[in-house]
């Protein structure tokens, strides 16, 4: 690969955020050297097995003080490496193996002197990614198609009601069809109200939002408390894959886990397939960004955002089942606790792309479960700094300072046919 | 302790007010405004409501109640209870304190009390019902030490406000007396009494928290859990409804959670609760006979306004001698002879 001088010099711009990733990491293996190097005496004990395991693997202990050494070092060689020759292709690959490592670093620190749970809490990053990776995914099927998804903390919520109240009558499968319904329901009046009656796309997210969370409050706080046995549905308990589930550590993390875990990765790889390898994702995405220009070409604009809209819909119900059946078996009032808006920065951080939004769903896990093990740890880091990171890495992609997060052309706007 | 009482007034209390309203013309007369969870919440309204009752069968007075609806029934309903008609009103939750502090300030003559309030300064003529919580939790964490088969306990809280924190203060204690007691070295996990930093899921409604958080716990080691945390506890009974109870087992807070959790009763091995029934009785004894007067009234373990609720099916987990010794604590804690708080 010989360098071509013209064309770097035309990529000034791109060689600068280059320079400036460089800097960063630097800054952050001098960080790492001086914040947590110094009180580094004793090793960190992670432990990877449970006593109930097939295979028990020993703990793993990390000496606090050369494994920081390490770290810093090899920040400090990928800090210099981009400075110097800040190749555009590793700007974003160095910089997000910099963070791993700074997180890494960090978590030696924390724990050093003490012991947790390492599979445990990955484990807990999963299952808390769920809910996440489907609300970015609702997203995902609807901005695709150029229509804003404010709904999905609704429609999470009414997935939530809906596979509590059919899970207690019809038990788990029943429960779970419903919720898929009721789900793709109110996808489909997000469609009629944005697309056939052009409604502010923002606005009816909202309105849909507060609807479902007045009438599930209403009828959990009037009907479930006097009818208990309609609030008591079966939780779908973890399926483990036989053989994959009892390899130490990635067994309990990814093939021990329950009916929606597998599914959010199915529907993940299912979504990307439709959406970027066949016909109609192709024209779906014509719509996003070129209604005009899809219409011309005889594509249905009204219809493929109708029936992206309610697919997405069908996502957000069954990720809203989770909370009900996957989790709790019971609904309580506005359960789902805005995890629909963190679906949302989910998919803006995955760049409207679903494995992206699975991928970000699965730091904002990781941030969640992380914080829950730091508050036992007792570190001198408020565990609520640590909670807000990855909303703050949000905040940074969608600033376009890391690499470019573009949302769909025409996302936002009704179109008119003329 | 209470299950026929509790059962029957969640369907009788509508026929008790129509009973209470028939014998009118009897001397006392007692009347509740209700936030707006409502009369049977299964919680805090229901039990205060039940104090009435208590007095309405003990002194045969008279008791009526008024469900607000909304935040903005709080003071209409006060105002409808004025005028003589009450010889005491008893507004129910926090919630009511503003309400209650400006009608009682316009109406000197009246007598208010309201439950989990205080007023720095104390007014007058309103008397606020708060609780010693800890004392309750205190026994819970001596008892859950001495049952745990791991040595690890969990706690975690809804968000670090006193109301909350008191329960994993008095419960952390409560091990460590154990440990005292006992040389051992039971851990509590969660919750640092010194420093006041433990773990919270900052909000009171994501029931899926309190199942993750119960997780957390169980993963380091924890075979009982108590969460403070209002509904987002129920989370915390399903996971050990999943895992079996005799890995997993959790402590009720506010209510004995036995009866109003009914689907999930068998995890609960006890509940710290308040016993808002009987510190309303008690206010409505001293209205009674003379001696009310403002400022507060503090429940504990000496005058019944919080316990420890009964193991019920748990009940064989907990040895003769155990229990020999909570009892021994109880009275501890109630004649100052051990101290809950430092």
């Amino acid at each position: 690969m010989t360098p071509v001088p013209t064309a770097r010099k035309i990529d000034t711009g791109k060689q600068r955020q280059a320079r400036i990733v460089g800097g960063l990491l630097i800054a952050l293996a001098v960080l790492v050297l001086f914040v947590f190097a110094p009180d580094a005496p004793g090793a960190a004990t992670f432990r990877l097995s449970r006593p109930t395991d097939p295979w028990v693997v020993p703990n793993l202990v990390i000496p606090a003080g050369p494994f920081t050494y390490a770290i810093a070092a090899l920040l400090a060689f990928l800090g210099v490496r981009q400075f110097l020759r800040g190749g555009v292709r590793w700007t974003s690959i160095s910089l997000g193996f910099g963070l791993a490592l700074l997180v890494a670093a960090f978590l030696v620190w924390a724990t050093t002197g003490k012991a947790f749970s390492l599979t445990g809490m990955l484990q807990a990053t999963v299952v808390r990614a769920v809910p996440i990776a489907l609300g970015g995914l609702a997203g995902v099927l609807s901005e695709r198609v150029a229509v804003v998804n404010i709904a999905i903390e609704g429609m999470l919520l009414a997935g939530a009601f809906a596979g509590a109240l059919a899970g207690s009558v019809l038990g788990g499968v029943g429960g779970l069809f419903a919720a898929v319904a009721i789900g793709g329901l109110f996808g489909f009046i997000l469609a009629a109200l944005v697309v056939t009656y052009r409604m502010d796309q923002i606005i009816a997210g909202v309105v849909i939002n507060l609807f479902v969370l007045g009438l599930t409050s209403y009828v959990s706080s009037q009907v479930f408390q006097e009818y208990r046995h309609l609030n008591n549905a079966p939780v779908f308990r973890s399926i483990k894959i036989p053989l994959l589930g009892d390899i130490p550590v990635i067994g309990p993390v990814f093939f021990n886990q329950n009916l929606f875990v597998y599914g959010a990765v199915i529907m993940v790889l299912v979504a990307t397939y439709y959406l970027f390898y066949t016909r109609t994702g192709l024209r779906a995405r014509a719509v996003g960004e070129h209604p005009k220009a899809a219409d011309t070409l005889g594509i249905n604009v009204y219809r493929v955002r109708y029936i992206n809209v309610t697919l997405a819909g069908m996502v957000a119900g069954f990720g809203g089942a989770w909370f009900t059946l996957g989790s709790v078996g019971r609904f309580d009032e506005g359960m789902t606790g805005g995890r629909g808006y963190i679906g949302l920065a989910a998919m803006i951080f995955g760049r409207w792309h679903p494995v992206g939004a699975l991928m970000a769903a699965l730091v904002f896990g990781f941030a969640d479960s992380l914080q829950q093990k730091l508050a036992l740890l007792q570190t001198p880091i408020p565990s609520e700094f640590l909670a807000m990171a990855p909303y703050i890495a949000t905040i940074i992609v969608v600033a376009g300072l890391i690499g470019r997060a573009r949302a769909p052309a025409a996302d936002g706007e009704a179109y008119v046919k003329e | 302790m209470s299950v026929s009482t509790t059962a029957m007034k969640r369907f009788g209390a509508g026929i008790c007010a129509w009973f209470s309203a028939a014998s009118i013309a009897m001397a006392f007369s007692a009347c509740e405004v209700t936030d707006t969870g409502g009369i049977d919440d299964n919680s805090f309204n229901q039990t205060a409501w039940k104090g009435v009752l208590d007095a309405q069968e003990k002194h045969n007075i008279s008791g009526r109640f008024l469900e607000s609806q909304a935040e903005t029934d709080y003071e209409a309903n006060i105002n409808s209870l004025l005028g003589g008609e009450c010889d005491l009103i008893i507004t129910v939750g926090f919630l009511l304190g503003d309400a209650t502090k400006s009608a009682a300030e316009t109406n000197p003559e009246q007598k208010f009390s309201i439950v989990d309030y205080s007023y720095d300064p104390a007014i007058a003529n309103v008397l606020g019902q708060i609780y010693a919580t800890d004392e309750a939790a205190f026994l819970a964490g001596y008892l859950a030490a001495g049952v745990s088969k791991t040595g690890v306990l969990g706690v975690f809280g809804g968000i670090n406000i006193p109301t909350v924190t008191v329960f994993m203060d008095g419960f952390s204690r409560g091990a460590a007396y154990y440990n005292a007691q006992k040389g051992t070295n039971v851990m509590v996990l969660g919750w640092d009494p010194e420093t006041k930093e433990g773990l919270f899921t900052n909000n009171f409604d994501s029931l899926d928290d309190g199942r993750a958080f119960a997780q957390n716990l169980y993963d380091e080691g924890a075979d009982i859990v108590l969460p403070v945390a209002g509904p987002v506890g129920l989370g915390s009974a399903a996971l050990a409804d999943e895992l079996g109870t005799d890995k997993l087992k959790i402590i009720g807070v506010d209510a004995d959670l036995y009866f109003t959790d009914t689907e999930k009763q068998h995890v609960y091995l006890t509940s710290i609760t308040k016993q808002m029934d009987a510190t309303v009785l008690q206010v409505i004894e001293s209205a009674m006979d003379g001696t009310f007067k403002g400022g507060n009234l503090l429940g504990s373990l000496a005058n019944g306004g919080v316990d420890l609720a009964p193991f019920h099916d748990m009940d064989a987990l907990v040895s003769d001698s155990l229990k020999q010794e909570l009892a021994d604590i109880r009275q501890g804690i109630i004649d100052g002879a051990i101290p809950v708080r430092p």
